[in-house]
């Protein structure tokens, strides 16, 4: 069996709003990756993927905040480490994160070098400059940016470049696992492909170990991820090979979520992602049974009641319904 | 990188220019366009205020000299102009036969020496504190808002009047009017120094304060919005520590705040000048005002172009730092040549 | 709009805000009705009269000598000492402790605030002909002249009324006031309260704050509209029809940006002229001169409009636009400007305020203004002078008005724009 480079068992985290009310955003979520695999991330906005990958990191700042359940990079157990421990040794060095929009990502009015050295200083300090510029540059020319790049602000940059360049920021100290939040969402196709193309090479080059990749782009995550997770008001309802979950989704929302995008229909490309009719729950007040329930072509009376739990399905296979495997499969070929 | 810089700043002394220009023009056209000829205006309001008659002959030849009212209004503005850029104001009305380029130049230094240093102060100030309340949010925050509402909403006078109470008149700490003692010549001397900062304090503090008001908010909201900008999560998660992110996050909501003081200047002035007012400062707002008074025509024109440019130039001393300053300016510059 | 109001009313700012200012105008329609006086009727003879209760002596001695019935004697064991508490200054309370303490008495066992103990203390130990060393004769008569009016105070001979005959001129008595005789105040006449005492001309503070207020909100309220209309008209010109007209109107905003909206203000009321100068003048003035940050702020959101689906959608259907200016964006951007106008109100309510201080507010003999008020005020120095009631009164109404305006505009950007919250 490969190196386990990321587990999570139940993880919870919640926000605190302003007005003090709890929202359960990312809810006992467990997850793995091992050593050269991408699991990817799927979900409509507002499902919690972007609070899963803020919660992956271990480090919480306000309105965020840990309940629950640990997290394990390459071996090394973080919960409950002292957080300014988890920023100089785990931070950057075993785990990183590409957030959304990276568009915003680096400080405007710094030169990327002098971000580098902060981020390289942060953790060693005894670092000369000199050695830093040398590593960024070598860097930076592995990832097929120029060295020029390093001199230049980032508003001089294009959206495209610019979001390499925090590609190649992230993984300057070689994390173990990468975790990148929608990192193409805002880019023109073309430059959305030298990005996708850059992080599937970060791998071959030996800059990351592993990578967790977070989209609504069902299409692309086929195409990046090994492994797909699909998320639902803050719980995994789905998991599985990324062909599998594709191609023979079991939980109704899954199925939902699949037909949507592999039958566009004519004019709603834009929309295909809230095909499914309705919207999630408020996580401030979760229902009481199944959280999809109120969505769901398929529900039962026990579905608004009782709690579902996530079902094994054998080798990895996971979904969280009432339903029998068999009866979901056959009532998908009816529909069709 | 140069050439963008270049062609900001040249944008920018072009605007300079215009808007030097305009100001002329509309120190030069408003009085014009009241009804009633100026000049005669001017002779009509002689009658009341200087006694002496070679006086008011001496005034009358030169006004309508410097005006040139029988010749055509183009023709008039250069003379204007050209009599403007020489220092050449004329005679002052109330201050016969002192002229208005002599009274203006004993009172600009004092409205410079007092008006700036006591804007940048109150921006530093307020500034810091508006940086300060988004970062440690709580009570410093809950406290200190509601008072930088308030207090920038306070009118400039008010606050110099409240001040003048307190400190000079129960206190007794600070003197309730005027440059210096008014018992002393002005010189070199110690004495004289020592009475120029006891008389500089309140006014200055007055500015100081109302400039914090508006800035502390300003800086807050700025503050709160850069706080949650991308790039401070992106570095929280690479591993960089808070107070590094903090000086980051303060630079950057410090930015906008210098062209912001720019934009402010203008009403900054025009508040300070009635500070000036209200502690009988010896600057430009006090001279103004005995202007107003003394219905002193020529004066009054002198001394709103004069802060009309001091302004302008003020602008655009913060915009051409602004533009070394943020590098995004630079940038923004060389992308549209 | 009935969801938006109630929402509206959920902010606390907003409340806060709007309660002061409501209260303001309410006094300021409610007081004309109650006190029915012309505001700037000259009623005092001399300059700044405190806050108080103004009894007309003539009609206290009339009331004590005319009609029996209205004289009342009361026996009050309190009312020498009061009588000389009210009389005697600090300033000769401390100069009858040092005079004790040179004649040997202990610090500790003077109290200068016991007016009974200070007064028994010094009537054993004053003695006009003791000489204390290093007391100047000055002092020494200074001592003598106020052990003389204790002594006045303290005498139990009763008053003379007495009139003069018209023919011999000589006085007759016609009646007295002793020391335990008393009216009762609903039995005077004249009584005027004053609660702000009078200004510099001797005119009722009260009255003339409220109908100032008035005057100042009505002058706020006209430069308010002004500006907002000229701002909301250019910011959409520049914003929604763009390109050359959008250009030219940013240069003059620009430009008007930059040159001191205030010096245009003193050039244009001084142009004017003292006698041309009346309140409406002055807030068109101001209204004409403060026009620039609403354009700026309607044309960066007509701009941000300009190109939502429903305004292409309004232009795809052939629609005027007048009408899409009217149906498709002034309903998005009816807030802002709600905003605006509340903050050009309280702006224009302070630059009549600062031109009337340089003097170039509104003529003076019509109608009193917040800003009039100030500058008389500041003319008879009142601050150095300790007048609080002449200028403290105006200056807090000046403060409440803009505060509560603010504040309510602060509710309103949190009610509208819920992005800026924290």
């Amino acid at each position: 069996m490969a190196n386990v480079m990321l587990e999570v068992r139940d993880l919870t985290t919640k926000y605190v709003t302003r007005f003090r009310e709890d929202v359960y955003a990312v809810d006992h979520v467990s997850l793995r990756v091992e050593e050269g695999k991408t699991l990817g991330i799927a979900g409509e906005s507002g499902c919690g993927k972007s609070t899963l990958a803020l919660s992956l990191m271990g480090y919480y700042f306000p309105p965020l905040h840990y309940t629950g359940g640990e997290i394990v990079i390459n071996g090394r157990n973080i919960t409950g480490m002292n957080p300014d421990d988890i920023r100089k040794s785990i931070l950057g060095t075993e785990i990183a994160y590409i957030p959304q929009a990276a568009m915003n990502a680096l400080n405007p009015t710094q030169k990327v070098i002098h971000f580098i050295e902060d981020v390289i200083l942060a953790h060693d300090p005894t670092e000369s400059k000199k050695n830093i510029y040398e590593m960024a540059r070598a860097s930076f020319e592995t990832l097929g940016l120029s060295a020029d790049v390093l001199h230049k602000y980032p508003v001089e940059l294009s959206g495209g470049m610019k979001q390499r360049t925090v590609i190649a920021v992230a993984v300057i100290l070689r994390p173990k696992v990468l975790i990148a939040d929608e990192p193409s969402s805002a880019l023109d196709v073309t430059s959305q492909k030298m990005v996708i193309k850059m992080l599937k090479d970060l791998m071959a080059n030996g800059f990351i170990k592993s990578m967790i990749f977070i989209t609504h782009e069902l299409p692309l995550l086929y195409n990046v991820a090994d492994d797909i997770m699909v998320m639902y008001a803050g719980q995994i309802v789905e998991r599985g090979t990324a062909k599998e979950v594709v191609f023979d989704p079991l939980h109704p929302y899954s199925k939902g979520l699949m037909g949507s995008i592999l039958v566009p229909e004519q004019g709603f490309r834009n929309t295909r992602l809230t095909a499914i009719p309705g919207a999630p729950p408020n996580l401030k007040n979760p229902p009481a049974g199944c959280r999809f329930a109120e969505r769901c072509k398929y529900v039962q009376s026990e579905c608004k009641t009782t709690s579902v739990p996530l079902y094994e399905a054998g080798n990895g296979r996971a979904y969280r319904c009432i339903l029998p495997e068999k009866t979901l499969r056959e009532a998908y070929q009816h529909a069709r | 990188m140069l050439k963008g810089y270049w062609r900001y700043f040249l944008n920018k002394l072009a605007w300079f220019v215009v808007t030097f220009i305009f100001a002329f023009l509309l120190n030069f056209i408003l009085p014009r366009l009241m009804p009633g000829d100026p000049v005669a205006a001017i002779v009509a309001r002689l009658a009341q205020g200087v006694s002496d008659a070679t006086g008011v002959q001496a005034i009358y030849r030169q006004y309508t000299e410097l005006f040139g009212t029988n010749r055509p209004i183009p023709e008039q503005f250069i003379i204007y102009v050209r009599n403007v850029l020489r220092g050449d104001f004329g005679f002052s009305f109330s201050q016969y036969p002192r002229t208005v380029a002599d009274v203006i130049r004993s009172s600009i230094l004092w409205t410079i020496c007092l008006q700036f240093p006591a804007i940048i102060v109150g921006w530093l100030i307020g500034n810091t504190l508006g940086a300060l309340a988004a970062y440690r949010k709580g009570a410093f925050d809950k406290l200190l808002m509601p008072i930088s509402i308030f207090v920038s909403n306070f009118p400039a006078f008010g606050m110099a009047i409240i001040l003048m109470v307190i400190f000079a008149v129960q206190l007794k700490w600070f003197p309730t009017s005027g440059g210096y003692g008014f018992d002393l010549i002005p010189n070199l001397s110690w004495d004289f120094i020592r009475s120029v900062i006891e008389h500089y304090q309140l006014p200055f503090w007055s500015i100081v304060i109302i400039a914090i008001g508006g800035q502390a908010i300003g800086m807050r909201s700025m503050s709160i919005y850069e706080l949650n900008a991308d790039y401070v999560k992106f570095s929280r998660f690479m591993g960089i520590k808070d107070r590094k992110i903090v000086g980051y996050v303060f630079r950057n909501a410090m930015l906008p705040q210098i062209t912001g003081l720019a934009l402010a200047i203008g009403t900054m002035v025009g508040g300070a000048l009635v500070a000036e007012i209200v502690f009988s400062y010896p600057g430009l707002g006090y001279t103004l005002l005995n202007g107003i008074m003394g219905q002193d025509y020529p004066l009054i024109s002198a001394v709103t172009l004069i802060i009309t440019i001091m302004v302008l130039t003020a602008n655009f001393i913060i915009e051409i730092l602004y533009g070394i300053i943020d590098p995004r300016i630079k940038a923004a510059q060389a992308e549209q040549g | 709009m009935k969801h938006t109001l109630r929402q509206v009313f959920r902010s606390g700012k907003f409340v806060v805000g709007f309660a002061i200012f409501a209260t303001l105008l309410l006094i300021v329609i409610v007081y004309p009705l109650i006190v029915t006086d012309p505001p700037l009727a000259i009623i005092a003879e001399g300059t700044f009269f405190p806050p108080g209760i103004y009894v007309s002596s003539f009609d206290v001695v009339n009331a004590n000598t005319t009609y029996v019935n209205s004289t009342y004697i009361l026996h009050l064991p309190d009312a020498d000492t009061r009588r000389i508490a009210s009389r005697l200054t600090r300033e000769d309370r401390l100069a009858m402790k040092d005079w004790l303490i040179a004649v040997g008495i202990p610090a500790g066992e003077i109290d200068i605030e016991d007016t009974t103990q200070l007064l028994a203390q010094w009537s054993n130990h004053y003695d006009p002909k003791a000489k204390i060393e290093g007391m100047t004769i000055a002092k020494r008569n200074y001592y003598a002249r106020l052990d003389q009016a204790l002594k006045g105070l303290l005498s139990t001979k009763e008053v003379i009324i007495a009139a003069a005959d018209p023919a011999t001129g000589s006085l007759t008595k016609t009646g007295a006031i002793g020391r335990s005789d008393y009216v009762n105040i609903g039995q005077v006449a004249n009584v005027r309260v004053l609660p702000l005492g009078t200004d510099n001309f001797g005119r009722d503070i009260l009255t003339e704050l409220v109908k100032a207020t008035g005057v100042s909100l009505q002058i706020g309220f006209v430069a308010g509209l002004i500006a907002t209309l000229i701002g909301l008209t250019l910011g959409l010109l520049a914003g929604y029809v763009g390109g050359l007209v959008d250009d030219i109107i940013m240069f003059f905003t620009n430009l008007f940006t930059v040159i001191p909206t205030f010096v245009l203000l003193i050039l244009i009321s001084f142009s004017i002229g003292q006698e041309k100068r009346g309140a409406f003048t002055i807030a068109v003035v101001i209204g004409l001169t403060s026009w620039v940050w609403t354009t700026r702020a309607v044309r960066a959101q007509v701009m941000s409009l300009r190109n939502r689906d429903h305004v292409n959608l309004s232009k795809l259907s052939g629609h005027s636009i007048a009408y899409i200016i009217v149906r498709d964006i002034l309903p998005y951007i009816a807030s802002y400007v709600v905003m605006a106008l509340i903050l050009q109100i309280s702006s224009g309510i302070l630059a009549e305020a600062g031109l009337s201080i340089l003097g170039l507010g509104p003529r003076t003999t019509e109608v009193p203004t917040l800003g009039l008020m100030m500058n008389w005020a500041m003319i008879y120095q009142a601050p150095i002078l300790g007048k609080w009631w002449a200028y403290l009164p105006v200056l807090v109404t000046i403060a409440l008005i803009t505060f509560s305006m603010n504040l309510m505009n602060t509710g309103l950007d949190q009610v509208f724009n819920p992005a800026l919250r924290d």
